[in-house]
């Protein structure tokens, strides 16, 4: 799960705190049945939602990582002013490249609904300006723009495996309290084809990704600082997702993972059954944030290691305001094997929520 | 000091020549007085000899290495001025605005004597003028006699070969006519210059070496 | 050979002090007013692009909508963020507003935060200041400034109106990165849309590309696809703007600066030639004791710069001083209007401060230049014994001929000139006709000295005025020196009050025009409150008439400031009850929207009555027809008058920004109360036409007063040449008066003689500048004006203004020749005569 939003609301929306107690969010239900491409689409009601895309591709000479990500928040404020770009929805979007070599290229954009950004309701269809991911229906593609000074992509993901359902149907549940959940649905082994710019060369890339998306209204409890993610596409066509969300001191407070084989079986392992032990630290030169970047993973029966891509795949967001974590390209050894997404957040210092 | 050799001038429009074929001499401390009618050119030979007017022919030749003032462009003529030639006038010209002293310091420094000469050879000058400790004073307070003693400092301290004088004592009483006179006479023998003093004064003319007396005819 | 020249020229001025000092401030006042006008100007210029900078950011594009009624659609942001080579498009919703019932109107900018963080952030509120509702709860942030000034306190509710609209609001915080003096209000964009509208979209939209992109290509591709009532500008457009709008003014003074200098080249000339007369002996003197006859040139040369460097070292202190003294007093406004909210902080320039120091000395350089000539050109023997010869020897008679042809050719080039159109808006072929009609002037005045005097000769005088005509006669270049110089001033000052008296005739006939109504009400831009408008209508409100104005701006041309559009309540049967018409008006057809444009428009876009026009109305390109052209002196870059009828039949809103009120005839007294208790409630401006009009002509008054300060000075010097010639003139003749006196003229009658020589002088003189005065006060207001400010106005020569000006300087000039014979004649004959200097 990607609580990026969750660090970046109540810093960019000072006025959160007082709209949220009269702001009718929805919240996930249990039971809920998720209808697509309906649920593919924005759901405004919710007070967060993203919709994630990481990936690697490999291209001659190594693992190449990269990541689009749209953010949309309902504010809370000025639910009934009569303005077309009422500043009720806005939206975020980061956008990475992973370079073997040790560089990790970083973008991002902000806007609110109807002034140059928009996301449907119907489909996966979200922009800001000329970033895009957009689901065409026919034939399931999904199409990702992003461009930047110093990096551009435009892919095509084309789903081999159906969706995968996080949680009860796609409910997820977050915490103890029933109320700490999230619609999460996942697409993972997503094939990926297109071109990435680099250094304005134009290369033909492909490779596999891993399509997240999730909407809640509340999913992090009192007690969490940060979490842990991983999204790991196996080599032998499987899928793997865990998380754990720590407190304070660091323990956890609530876990999850699901793995589904390469046969379609899911199983689904609750708190008791998912840990999460640092193997290695790095540390981040630019704000002293220690990084377990090595991981030890124990799902069920399965232990697993990660490995990072390059030890740096710390961001720093400034928009509006400087949020660092960790977010990049993994190797996963162990019983399992595969690559993906590992994220840590809540290494730099306490979150304020 | 000076020799001409052929001279010849006729005023532009003029039928006949105002003189031709002039031919004089003056040597080494030799003070010579030309004389001679109102209007037969005394003050246009001594304008041609200065390099004021030029000569329609013949050869005016200043100092030692004896340059020819007809050939010479304008510059290079008050250059010639500037080094080797000292002026006496009727009215004095004294500066009015410029000190006894800055006054004689002029020939010093057109004819580039370096300035820490000057001190020295002014108050010499001075002294041997009879206006010792003039050096500061203003012009105006000076009296004709004493202002064409000024002059003559000024004609002489930068010890040109040739001193031109047009009737040096017209302006002065007798008395302080011959004062001034023999001030000039003296300074002028001091220095081995030559002297051309144009006067219609016997008695100046008396005082000279020579007597040279221009006719519409020539030089006697 | 520099000690000789700097002794004398310490010598030169230790004996001419007032000449020489008088000559230095001369070039000082030149090079101090040039420089005066640049420091303000620029730096009110700086002062406006750092405002506009920091509330506009420095976008690469800008697109806005060409008229005030349009907007930029929603579709289009959308279609512009899409493009790829776009980094960040930043909305932004401008507006005027009052907050509560303070009159005065501020500037409400909408903001995305979003965008504005990237481009903007000097307009981002303080980061966590609110405590309830922040900036997209409606919260309301002020500039320190304005919070100081309006006595704002954050927290506190406030009411921001425009017009009908109302927005009850809270302050929310301050703007910290404001810069002082900066006076506006900041809130999120969609809040200042709901409220005051554009009811589609955004009033402005600011693009930032990608680095590395061409921008200027970009902007010719959208300029392309934009629909018809957008256009698309350069950041730097604006501020060129407003460069542009206020160049002309500027060249204005700037040439009037220059004509400062050239007086005091002018008087630098009289100075020099005077010195090279009266000290002809001593050159010829220094010439034969061997002085290079090069260095009688540079003498005079060096003696020019002696006054210029000084002058013009000085000229930069003063001007610097003004500078400062003016903006502290005034504000940047320099009279043109166009700076009038600044009070931009002076500091001095180096390159320009150079330029004008080198302009001083070039000045007084010119100004010795002929001088220096002629003590070059003197025959030394003779010059050692007679003293100046005014004409070098061979030049005894200048080929009269050749004068005469030089003369014509001058005069044949000035009405050519004329008639060339502006160069890139600048009247330079106008001021090259003036200079033209200067040196006419100066040139022609050999011949009418030789025709007037020439005349006198002939005429049977007593015996002492003879002797002055004689003697202008025989020695004529002084004469001409004395007169040049009159001339010159005085052309100047005639031309400046005929250009002035005939423009404040117009204005105060236009002004006529314009307020046909005893009473005005208008709120700065802002739309009138709508209980305002309502009460006004009611049976009890004591007027019998009422007419009422909307005013906007459309954009003809985006290099060009916007026009004012002037939608009125007019008849269109009989506009010109209302328009001062220069010309005929052509009936409105039926069913055409029909417009008439003010000359101002007419002249730049060459627009005639009948023709059809394109305006971009409400967004749209709309066809109007023009019913005709009138005059306005308001608005200098154009303005586009429509009837309320018309307006409305285009879909247009009619908000009322200003009214005329006619009381009803017995209630005049309780019209101006009602009026006066009303403006109080509603914070708005209320005044009689008579206010109106007084205040216009001192606005008028007050943009002039650096001319009349110029005109001043340049009098001032022209006399004081005439005096400074005179009395040479005098002085160099001072043998010839002696001798005179020795035969038996008494020192009256001579001094007669003198005085009547400056009269005559005086008078050619006068008469000479008269005329190029009043023509070069022609060029002014047919030429220069027309094309520097679109502003044409009938030729008036204001003669009760400008005889009184000639008769003190003829007074002037004979008090100064008095003066310069009393000087000479005070000399004992016997003493000149003796040849003592």
């Amino acid at each position: 799960m990607r609580r990026r939003s969750f660090l970046l609301a109540p810093l960019l929306l000072p006025g959160l705190a007082a709209a949220k107690a009269v702001t009718p969010y929805a919240s996930a239900r249990r039971g809920t049945q998720l209808v697509f491409p309906r649920d593919h689409g924005g759901h405004a009601e919710f007070r967060t939602e993203w919709w994630y895309v990481t990936g690697a591709l490999d291209l001659p000479e190594r693992d190449i990582g990269f990541q689009l990500t749209f953010f949309r928040i309902r504010s809370g404020s000025a639910e009934t002013l009569d303005s077309p770009f009422a500043p009720t929805q806005i939206l975020f979007a980061h956008a990475a490249v992973t370079l073997p070599g040790g560089r990790l290229l970083h973008a991002e954009r902000a806007a609110r609904v109807n002034l140059g950004a928009a996301f449907s309701a119907t489909d996966c269809d979200v922009h800001i300006g000329a970033w895009r991911m957009q689901r065409t229906g026919a034939d399931e593609h999904i199409r990702l723009r992003a461009l930047d000074p110093g990096f551009a992509f435009d892919l095509h993901l084309t789903p081999t495996q159906p969706l995968l359902l996080q949680g009860e149907n796609g409910w997820s549940q977050k915490g103890a309290r029933p109320e700490l959940a999230s619609h999460y649905v996942s697409w993972p082994q997503l094939r990926v084809e297109g071109q990435l710019t680099l250094d304005k060369t134009h290369r033909a890339a492909n490779g596999s990704a891993w399509f997240d998306h999730e909407w809640s209204s509340e999913v992090l409890g009192e007690a969490g600082v940060g979490w842990d993610w991983v999204g790991i596409n196996l080599d032998d066509g499987g899928a793997l997702m865990a998380f754990r969300i720590r407190d304070t001191s660091g323990a956890t407070v609530y876990a999850h993972a699901s793995l589904r084989d390469a046969a379609g079986q899911v199983t689904r392992f609750g708190p008791q059954e998912v840990g999460f032990t640092p193997l290695r630290h790095w540390q981040s030169p630019r704000n002293g944030a220690r990084y377990p970047v090595h991981m030890e993973i124990r799902v069920g029966p399965h232990t697993l290691r990660t490995t990072p891509a390059i030890d740096d795949q710390e961001i720093i967001t400034r928009r509006p305001l400087p949020v660092s974590y960790w977010e990049g390209l993994v190797r996963l050894d162990g019983a399992l094997r595969g690559r993906g997404y590992l994220e840590l957040t809540g290494y730099s210092g306490r979150m304020a929520l | 000091m000076l020799s001409i050799v052929g001279l010849s001038k006729r005023h532009p429009g003029a039928l006949r020549p105002l003189f031709s074929e002039l031919r004089f001499a003056i040597g080494t401390g030799e003070v010579v007085a030309l004389v001679g009618e109102s209007g037969v050119g005394k003050s246009t030979l001594l304008n041609c000899i200065a390099g004021l007017e030029l000569a329609d022919a013949g050869e005016i030749r200043v100092g030692p290495d004896a340059l020819d003032m007809l050939r010479l462009d304008e510059t290079a003529r008050a250059a010639l001025r500037a080094t080797r030639i000292g002026f006496v006038f009727q009215a004095f010209h004294v500066l009015p605005t410029l000190t006894v002293a800055q006054n004689i310091a002029i020939p010093l420094l057109l004819s580039g004597v370096t300035p820490a000469e000057h001190p020295a050879r002014i108050e010499s000058l001075l002294l041997r003028v009879g206006l010792a400790g003039f050096g500061p004073r203003w012009p105006a307070t000076l009296s004709g006699g004493e202002l064409q003693r000024v002059a003559i400092a000024r004609a002489l301290v930068h010890r040109p070969a040739l001193i031109l004088a047009d009737e040096p004592t017209g302006n002065l009483d007798p008395r302080t006519a011959d004062e001034v006179l023999t001030v000039l006479l003296e300074r002028v023998r001091d220095q081995h210059a030559g002297a051309l003093i144009v006067t219609h004064s016997q008695h100046v003319a008396q005082c000279c070496d020579r007597i040279l007396t221009l006719t519409p005819d020539g030089l006697e | 050979m520099t000690t000789l020249a700097w002794w004398l020229i310490r010598a030169q001025f230790l004996s001419r002090r007032t000449a020489t000092a008088l000559s230095m401030l001369a070039i000082a006042l030149g090079v101090s007013l040039g420089y005066a006008i640049h420091l303000i100007n620029d730096a009110a210029l700086a002062d406006f692009s750092r405002a506009m900078k920091s509330v506009q950011g420095e976008p690469d594009a800008i697109i806005v909508p060409r008229d005030s009624a349009g907007h930029v659609p929603l579709a289009l942001i959308d279609e512009i963020a899409g493009d790829e080579s776009v980094a960040l498009v930043a909305p932004v919703i401008e507006t005027r507003v009052r907050l509560g019932r303070v009159p005065t109107a501020v500037k409400l900018i909408g903001i995305d935060v979003f965008s504005a963080a990237l481009l903007m952030p000097t307009l981002l509120p303080r980061e966590g200041a609110a405590t309830s509702g922040g900036i997209f709860d409606g919260g309301l942030y002020a500039s320190p400034s304005l919070l100081d000034d309006q006595g704002l306190r954050v927290g506190a509710g406030a009411t921001v109106i425009r017009g009908e609209s109302r927005w009850e609001t809270h302050i929310a915080g301050d703007l910290p990165a404001m810069a002082a003096g900066e006076a506006l209000l900041v809130a999120d964009i969609a809040w200042v849309q709901a409220h005051f509208g554009p009811r589609e979209g955004v009033g402005e939209l600011r693009v930032r590309l990608m680095p590395g992109s061409h921008a200027e290509a970009w902007r010719a591709v959208w300029a392309k696809r934009l629909p018809p009532g957008l256009d698309i500008r350069a950041a730097a457009d604006n501020a060129a703007r407003i460069s542009n709008i206020s160049r002309a003014y500027r060249v204005n003074l700037n040439v009037l600066a220059m004509v400062a200098l050239l007086t005091g080249a002018f008087l630098v000339f009289a100075t020099q030639l005077t010195a090279v007369a009266q000290r002809s002996t001593q050159f010829a003197l220094l010439g034969v004791l061997g002085l290079p006859p090069r260095m009688r040139l540079l003498q005079v040369l060096f003696e020019g710069l002696a006054i210029g460097l000084p002058g013009s070292a000085l000229g930069l202190l003063l001007g610097y001083g003004m500078a400062v003294g003016f903006t502290r007093v005034m504000g940047g406004d320099l009279g043109g209007g166009f700076f009038a909210a600044s009070t931009p902080t002076i500091a001095p320039e180096l390159l320009p401060g150079l330029g004008f120091f080198i302009l001083g000395c070039g000045a007084s350089l010119m100004g010795a230049l002929y001088p220096a000539w002629l003590n070059r050109i003197q025959p030394l023997a003779q010059a050692l014994k007679t003293g100046f010869a005014q004409r070098p020897p061979g030049q005894a008679s200048p080929a009269i001929h050749g004068r005469r042809l030089m003369l014509l050719a001058v005069a044949a080039a000035i009405p050519l000139l004329i008639s060339l159109p502006a160069i890139d808006d600048l009247p330079l072929a106008g001021y090259a006709a003036i200079a033209l009609v200067l040196v006419l002037g100066i040139a022609a005045a050999p011949v009418a000295t030789n025709l007037a005097f020439g005349a006198m000769a002939r005429a049977a005088l007593p015996a002492p005025l003879r002797i002055a005509v004689q003697n202008v006669l025989q020695a004529p270049l002084m004469a001409q020196v004395a007169a040049s110089g009159l001339i010159v001033s005085f052309a100047l000052t005639v031309s400046m009050v005929t250009m002035v008296a005939s423009f404040r005739t117009a204005l105060d006939q236009w002004l006529d025009a314009v307020l046909p109504a005893p009473h005005y009400m208008r709120s700065k831009g802002l739309p009138l409150p709508a209980e305002l408008l309502a009460a006004i209508e009611r049976p009890d409100a004591p007027f019998a008439r009422i007419e009422r104005m909307a005013t906007g701006s459309l954009s003809l041309d985006p290099r060009r400031p916007p026009a004012a559009l002037l939608v009125r309540e007019i008849d269109r049967a009989d506009p010109g009850a209302r328009l001062p018409f220069t010309g005929a008006v052509q009936a409105a057809p039926e069913g055409r929207i029909t417009v008439w444009v003010s000359e101002a428009l007419q002249e730049v876009h060459g627009l005639r009555t009948g023709q059809a026009l394109h305006l971009p109305l409400l967004g749209r390109d709309v066809e109007v027809h023009i019913g005709g052209v009138w005059r306005d002196y308001a608005r200098q870059f154009g303005a586009v008058v429509m009837s309320t009828g018309d307006y409305r039949a285009l879909g247009g809103r009619f908000e009322v920004t200003d009214l005329a009120l006619w009381p009803r005839p017995g209630s005049e007294d309780a019209a101006r109360r009602w009026l006066a208790t009303e403006a109080a409630r509603h914070g708005i401006e209320s005044a009689e036409s008579g206010d109106i009009r007084r205040i216009s002509l001192s606005i008028f008054d007050k943009s002039f007063a650096v001319t009349y300060a110029l005109e001043a000075a340049a009098m001032l010097i022209g006399l004081f040449g005439l005096a400074v010639t005179l009395a040479a003139s005098v002085w160099l003749r001072a043998r010839e008066l002696a001798t005179l006196s020795a035969l038996g003229f008494d020192r009256a009658m001579l001094a007669r003689a003198v005085v009547f020589e400056g009269a005559l002088i005086a008078l050619v003189g006068l008469a000479l500048g008269l005329a190029a005065g009043i023509a070069v006060g022609a060029i002014l207001t047919h030429v220069v004006n027309p094309q520097a400010f679109h502003w044409r106005m009938p030729l008036h020569v204001p003669w009760n203004q400008v005889l009184p000006i000639a008769l003190a300087t003829l007074a002037a000039g004979m008090l100064a020749s008095r003066f310069a014979a009393r000087q000479a004649t005070r000399l004992p004959a016997a003493q000149v005569l003796a040849g003592a200097q």
